[in-house]
């Protein structure tokens, strides 16, 4: 006779399982559209009725709430897009936990990225843009959204040049910040002088997310 | 989700159920292992030496020497941190996991990038494309590294290429050519060879053909002589 614990285990699992493939697919969808540039199809990917949805990107700060989330990904996804123009990240090495309740999952990817910025007088620059993604996905009704999305960059250089001969683009330049962006929480991308440190870092088996796991992409703890 | 429940479990045998536990269990094993060895990407990049670490090597299986992997770890090979890196992304596994679901063959593939310094000079930037083979196996209930490698097809200063370039592993003291063609780099690109066909992805009856986890054979059957 099996236990009815473990066959509540095994339903777990199952949609564990469920879960992970699902997620997947949904972070894949949403690149694409970021990808393509279709802003209003990457918000639908977002939890945009929670109030505490966010995104961060690079040095660019942290939009918090759905205002700043939608107003960020429309400034920068929905520009019109200019003839030349193109980034296409990809989502390599998943690091996926699900919370055993089955309502929020922790997940890093590694993107690589290539593009082509349009120049004035010339041909567009091809460029490398490779950085990490750490996504906090919440199960809303059954759909996976996008909770929380931090983007790392590793490297943003001139193709022609290289990572180590062109770092101009991996900071942002000193201009005012966006009016919506909280102070950035980490930036530490790929220079000469820098040191590897590890974050984001792998999203560790958790049973259901509470406030403590809030940035638990920085969490620099190795030794747990 | 699909709509399944606990009572519709009552519609299997014992039997049944076990079998289809157990297929749960090594789907999930599938998953366990890719996060693993994301782990270990991660912590590959971030090359500090001597510093306490989620273990993700298997240490108490028979097979480890712990006294040579730790001296391994142990051993400085740049004298900064500063300027290195090594970003390795995992793409394209082929992963088995044997029918008791407590061993585990897999191969990534990876396009990865590099800066390398080794006595502070402005860093090289390389591109490195290879492969990690390996087997894994279940340790307190979690699934850990027994032997990873890295095979080389090509590591090449960014700029020359990897015709042109063959950027040795680095140790110290350092490799010569030959040395490293001898290790890392036995199955490299090169520009007046056939490649070899190595390692050859684990193959569905991987773990009947050889049940010893310690075998790494498996990666070489198809080479040419």
């Amino acid at each position: 006779m099996i236990a009815q614990e473990r066959k509540a285990a095994l339903l777990n699992a199952m949609q564990k399982l469920e879960a992970y493939r699902q997620i997947q697919n949904e972070m894949g969808r949403a690149v694409a559209a970021f990808n393509f540039r279709q802003a209003d199809r990457l918000l639908g990917f977002f939890a945009l009725d929670k109030e505490d949805v966010s995104l961060e990107y690079a040095d660019e700060g942290v939009f918090n709430g759905p205002d700043a989330v939608k107003t960020i990904i429309h400034d920068v996804v929905g520009k019109e897009p200019e003839a030349g123009e193109m980034l296409d990240m990809q989502l390599t090495t998943p690091i996926i936990e699900i919370a055993d309740d089955l309502q929020t999952a922790k997940c890093v990817w590694w993107m690589p990225g290539a593009g082509a910025i349009p120049q004035e007088n010339a041909d567009p620059m091809a460029i490398w843009a490779w950085g990490e993604l750490a996504v906090t996905f919440v199960n809303e009704g059954g759909a996976w959204k996008i909770w929380k999305l931090h983007y790392f960059r590793y490297m943003k250089c001139d193709y022609k040049k290289g990572w180590v001969d062109d770092t101009s683009m991996i900071n942002r330049l000193n201009t005012p910040l966006h009016p919506m962006a909280d102070t950035t929480t980490y930036h530490n991308p790929y220079s000469p002088t820098n040191i590897r440190v590890g974050i984001p870092c792998p999203p560790k088996p958790y049973a259901s997310y509470t406030e403590a796991d809030n940035r638990w992409e920085l969490d620099e703890n190795k030794n747990w | 989700m699909f709509d399944l429940t606990i009572e519709d479990f009552d519609l299997l045998t014992d039997e049944e159920f076990e079998a289809l536990e157990l297929e749960v269990g090594r789907l999930t094993s599938c998953w366990m292992v890719s996060n693993m060895r994301g782990g270990s990407a991660i912590y590959w990049d971030d090359q500090r030496i001597g510093e306490k670490r989620h273990e993700y090597m298997a240490l108490k299986h028979p097979s480890v020497n712990v006294e040579a992997e730790m001296a391994f770890r142990n051993k400085a090979v740049v004298d900064s941190l500063e300027g290195n890196s090594l970003i390795h992304p995992l793409t394209t596994p082929v992963i088995v996991v044997d029918k008791t679901n407590t061993k585990c063959r897999s191969v990534w593939r990876s396009i990865g990038v590099e800066g390398l310094s080794k006595f502070r000079e402005t860093p090289a930037a390389i591109v490195s494309l290879g492969s990690v083979p390996g087997a894994n196996v279940v340790e307190d209930g979690e699934w850990k590294r027994l032997w990873g490698a890295w095979l080389r097809l090509t590591k090449n200063e960014y700029h020359a290429g990897w015709v042109e370039s063959m950027v040795p592993t680095n140790t110290r003291p350092p490799l010569t050519p030959e040395q490293d063609r001898a290790m890392l780099g036995k199955y490299a690109y090169q520009k007046d060879e056939v490649r070899q066909p190595a390692p050859e992805p684990p193959h569905d009856d991987t773990w009947e053909v050889w049940p010893d986890e310690t075998e790494t054979c498996w990666q070489f059957i198809n080479l040419k002589k």
